[in-house]
């Protein structure tokens, strides 16, 4: 039996590294553009407020940009789209070079990726998942002592000379397969990221895009706009005003939780697992000109390397190419100098693509390519459609929007009302957290367009505010509508209860109002004469900005005035209200429609 | 006994331990025992009836002018204001009202997410005029504030409020909830017979308490259910709480507020008067340059009441006997005055003009 670290007598698998940063090290500087780059996506996220925008325009160029460089979100938008929109070329920058470098957005840009190495490296210690399968002791960073025991071990084992092939059949080290803690090596669990990708991908190919729900940016996103920035906000409302509230924030907050939770137990479990960016991005580097290399001379075979391996690539091994974050520690934690980062190596020492059976990857694939018609029959986004499922101003029409929409929940976080909201299945499963207006939270303010503006995708496109509100050249075209406004005489205070009111006639922003007052003098109950003005919606003025019932006093489960999609505008198909007109004017004897024309009935 | 005897220590110090502890949650509990539940413990506390009066400290002799108005040229929006504000005393101008080392609080219009040109909120440039001429007679601080119906930042943004303030080194108060209490308007319930409206009702009472002097410039607007929004129901913006209510009662809510807050200066905006689609506009064709008079205008007062008639029925064009908070508010400062407070409160404005308190300059 070869030298192996137990046969010292004391525990001597230790960080080969000191903790003292060495900005020589690749390892340092990779930290410190992790850190920037952390630092950037979360800047960019608060900066993603009306008020800034709204000082610094250009900032809008700016604050999608980590979305925008995701080549998941360019490839599945060019498929679902046949097009590459705006800024989503930016994502070209991190997908040429990872055809050279292999994972490397992994190990040095994704924020998300970055969150759960600092998580791990908080809290996960090798063997502390599984009591009875302990693996070696967490070592002492820093520790004088071990680094010398090191240096002599790796001094002792060059002696003796148990270089060479013979360790490759001999024992290893106590991290080898059988006895290795959860995490620390390749894991057969690791394909299921590739069969995910598959599955959306397929999925795409129909035309619905459902990769935002695991994309690293997009979750990271979500998660902070539903859950991090508002439980910031909660408990200092002298700084931020009333926290903005958000439909399903226990979930998006404790899916975050649960998934940053899980490096406890399973290191970086999200990235090497689950995440479809990182299973792309495995499959492109199949032909990466660099990788890490081991030099099977000199290695003695003490596992040192998978240690600390971010990816579970097994560099102790045949490297698995695409699992590999390119995070350089295992270079760092070779006492042996066996490892390196070359260009062009042998192509027999690594596995190049991932370990998945093709058998896998077409039973995902067909996963996927069923979810579209088991959804898509569903009719939600079709006739089925729930009329609460009003879209922001700019919105393309319905199934253009499922091609589009990652559910980035940017423009969620970018509204000064919070009226936009993560939806919770009223779009349907397709339209899980996509964003939906709710008129009891916020009203679509007049003249902001901050949703289209910062949509990294297209799915909201950036109007202005002519074309918002039908001016100018638009006027023809008409203003942006997302609904049209209905009154519930049963509830609406004049028309049901004699008490004066009609806020929603006031605050009714288009001229003239869409809400207008109809005076009349009623005998009240004591006899005497009630004036009173009555609300009524005029349909062809009706943008559906919802502020009436947002600020309808009548407060109950339903306002007395609430705002439904009928009449939006955005669907293109079916002609808008205001160009009926000319089909009302010739049965202009005939009584004028108590609702809007369905817009969407029929539509498709 | 077996294992090892308790020493003599550890006897005392999980005696004592045990002790403390039993004596903590004795002593929490009948400290924090409540036997009424929610009902039996007071909710925020309520600040005195009424808030301070802003008109008391402000020396104006029986003759003086009540209310000056003074028209120009758009180009010229900060001189008219000066002339309007000096109008009501040539010699002393501002300085009558904002002595040195006063805090001023400006109320403005800024309910809308409009930009200033469609007239449903205050002119920045009067805004600006007003906060210079502040400084100018000595202010040591000049707060800004508004509690508008959307989202404050916006607001203040489009309407170009915030830069106007920025630019004049005043400090913009945005209506945060810690900013707001609780106040009771009235020493009575509201007697809804009478015309009253308001009881306990959250006030944004942080930036009122901190002012010594309140000035509130108000654009002039129709308004679809009080048929008229000038300085009276600009007060709407220093309440909170769900005002979306007060419509059920306008008028009684309206002369409340005349009633609660004695302003030291009140100015209406009328650069550009909202005829029509009031109180949000949304279109060049609702304003119109000084409304009925053609050019721009401003108008200085020191009797809110009178200032809302005039502006009615001069600026808006309609008759102000059919403006029935007008009169209600008259009623109830009357009953203020009789009480012994310092207030001007004259809904018919033409007893000002017989007695020559109404000067006019035109530049």
């Amino acid at each position: 039996m070869t030298r192996s670290v137990l046969e010292a007598g004391t525990p001597r698998i230790t960080r080969f590294r000191d903790s003292r940063l060495n900005w020589t090290r690749i390892t340092t500087i990779r930290i410190i553009v992790q850190t920037v780059m952390f630092g950037l996506f979360a800047a960019f996220v608060g900066l993603t407020t009306f008020a800034r925008l709204e000082r610094l325009p250009a900032l809008r160029h700016w604050l999608s940009k980590f979305l925008e460089i995701d080549p998941l979100v360019s490839i599945a938008t060019a498929i679902t789209t046949h097009t590459v929109y705006r800024g989503l070329l930016w994502s070209l920058i991190v997908l040429i070079p990872t055809l050279f470098l292999g994972r490397f957005f992994c190990g040095w840009i994704c924020p998300y990726g970055s969150l759960h190495q600092f998580v791990r490296w908080l809290l996960w210690r090798p063997g502390s998942a599984r009591s009875g399968r302990a693996g070696p002791p967490t070592p002492e960073p820093g520790n004088r002592a071990n680094r010398a025991a090191d240096a002599q071990q790796a001094a002792d084992a060059r002696e003796s000379g148990i270089n060479g092939s013979t360790q490759q059949s001999t024992g290893r080290s106590p991290l080898s397969v059988r006895h290795s803690p959860l995490g620390t090596g390749y894991s057969s669990s690791q394909r299921v990221k590739y069969c995910i990708l598959a599955g959306m991908l397929a999925a795409a190919l129909f035309g619905t895009l459902q990769i935002g729900l695991l994309d690293p940016l997009c979750l990271l996103y979500r998660s902070m706009t539903g859950a991090v920035l508002p439980a910031l906000e909660l408990p200092a409302p002298s700084l931020f005003g009333d926290a903005r509230l958000h439909q399903g924030a226990w979930l998006i907050g404790f899916l975050l939780f649960g998934l940053v939770a899980a490096n406890l137990v399973y290191p970086r479990f999200f990235c090497r697992v689950l995440c479809p960016l990182g299973a792309l991005l495995g499959l492109l580097s199949r032909w990466a000109w660099y990788r890490i290399e081991r030099d099977p001379q000199t290695c003695n075979a003490c596992d040192r390397c998978r240690l600390h391996c971010e990816g579970a690539c097994d560099p102790h091994a045949r490297l698995r190419l695409a699992e590999c974050f390119v995070c350089f520690n295992c270079i760092e934690d070779c006492p042996q100098g066996a490892l390196s980062f070359r260009l062009f190596p042998p192509r027999e020492h690594a596995i190049t693509g991932p370990d998945t059976s093709r058998r896998k990857l077409i039973f995902a694939g067909l996963t996927g390519l069923l979810f579209f018609p088991f959804v898509r029959t569903t009719g939600r986004s079709t006739r089925d459609f729930s009329s609460r499922v009003i879209r922001p101003p700019g919105a393309v029409e319905e199934l253009e929007f499922l091609e589009r929409c990652i559910k980035c929940d940017q423009c969620i976080r970018v509204c000064p009302t919070n009226v936009i909201q993560p939806d919770w299945f009223a779009s349907g499963l397709e339209g899980l957290w996509s964003p939906i207006l709710n008129f009891r939270i916020g009203h679509c303010q007049l003249h902001c367009t901050a949703c289209g503006l910062v949509c990294p995708t297209g799915a909201i496109q950036p109007i202005s505010i002519a074309r918002k509100l039908g001016l100018g050249r638009f006027a023809e075209q008409g203003p942006v509508r997302l609904g049209t406004a209905h009154i519930d005489p049963a509830r609406c205070l004049p028309l049901s209860k004699d008490v004066p009111c009609v806020v929603c006639e006031e605050v009714c922003p288009t001229s003239p109002k869409a809400i207008w007052g109809e005076e009349v003098t009623r005998i009240a109950r004591d006899g005497r004469p009630l004036r009173l003005r009555l609300p009524h919606v005029d349909i062809d003025r009706c943008i559906g900005c919802g502020i009436c019932e947002h600020e309808c006093p009548v407060v109950g489960d339903r306002r007395a005035i609430y705002v439904t999609a009928e009449g939006e505008s955005r669907s293109r198909r079916h002609p808008a209200r205001d160009r009926n007109r000319s089909v009302r004017a010739a049965a202009a004897d005939a009584p004028r429609p108590g609702l809007p024309d369905a817009p969407r009935a029929g539509d498709r | 006994m077996t294992g090892q005897r308790l020493t003599r220590r550890e006897c005392l110090t999980r005696g004592a331990g045990a002790v403390v502890g039993a004596a903590v949650a004795a002593a929490g509990g009948y400290l924090l025992y409540d036997p009424q539940g929610d009902a039996g413990l007071p909710r925020s506390p309520d600040l005195a009836p009424g808030l301070k009066n802003y008109f008391e400290a402000i020396d104006f002799p029986a003759a003086a002018p009540r209310l000056s108005l003074a028209l120009g040229d758009e180009q010229r929006i900060e001189q008219i204001t000066r002339a309007a504000v000096c109008g009501l005393d040539p010699q002393r101008g501002m300085r009558r009202f904002i002595a040195a080392g006063d805090v001023v609080l400006i109320k403005p219009n800024a309910g809308f997410d409009r930009p200033p040109y469609l007239g449903a909120t205050t002119h920045p440039a009067v805004l600006r005029a007003v906060i210079r001429m502040c400084r100018e007679a000595g202010a040591r601080e000049v707060l800004v504030t508004d509690n508008p119906i959307e989202s404050p930042a916006a607001c203040f943004s489009k309407t170009g409020i915030d830069r106007a303030v920025a630019a004049e080194g005043a400090r913009l108060v945005l209506p945060a909830p810690h900013r707001f209490a609780m106040l009771k308007t009235r020493d009575h319930a509201p007697d809804p017979q009478g015309g009253e409206a308001l009881g306990r009702w959250p006030v944004l009472y942080e930036p009122l308490a901190r002012a010594t002097k309140l000035i509130g410039i108000a654009p002039v607007k129709d308004h679809n259910l009080a048929s008229a929004s000038i300085v009276l129901k600009n007060w709407y913006g220093l309440l909170g709480g769900r005002r979306n209510q007060f419509h059920q009662a306008i008028h009684a809510v309206i002369s409340d507020l005349a009633l609660l807050i004695s302003p030291t200066l009140v100015i209406a905006d009328a650069t550009r008067v909202m005829l029509q689609n009031g109180p949000t506009g949304g279109r060049i064709s609702d304003v119109a340059p000084g409304g009925k008079l053609g050019r721009p205008t401003v108008v200085a007062a020191v009797d809110p009441v009178a200032c809302d008639a005039w502006c009615y029925q001069n600026l808006l064009g309609r008759d102000p006997a059919q403006l029935p908070y007008l009169e209600l508010a008259a009623r109830k400062i009357r009953a203020a005055v009789a009480a012994g407070q310092k207030r001007l409160g004259q809904h018919d404005w033409r007893a000002y003009e017989r007695e020559g308190q109404i000067t006019s300059s035109s530049l």
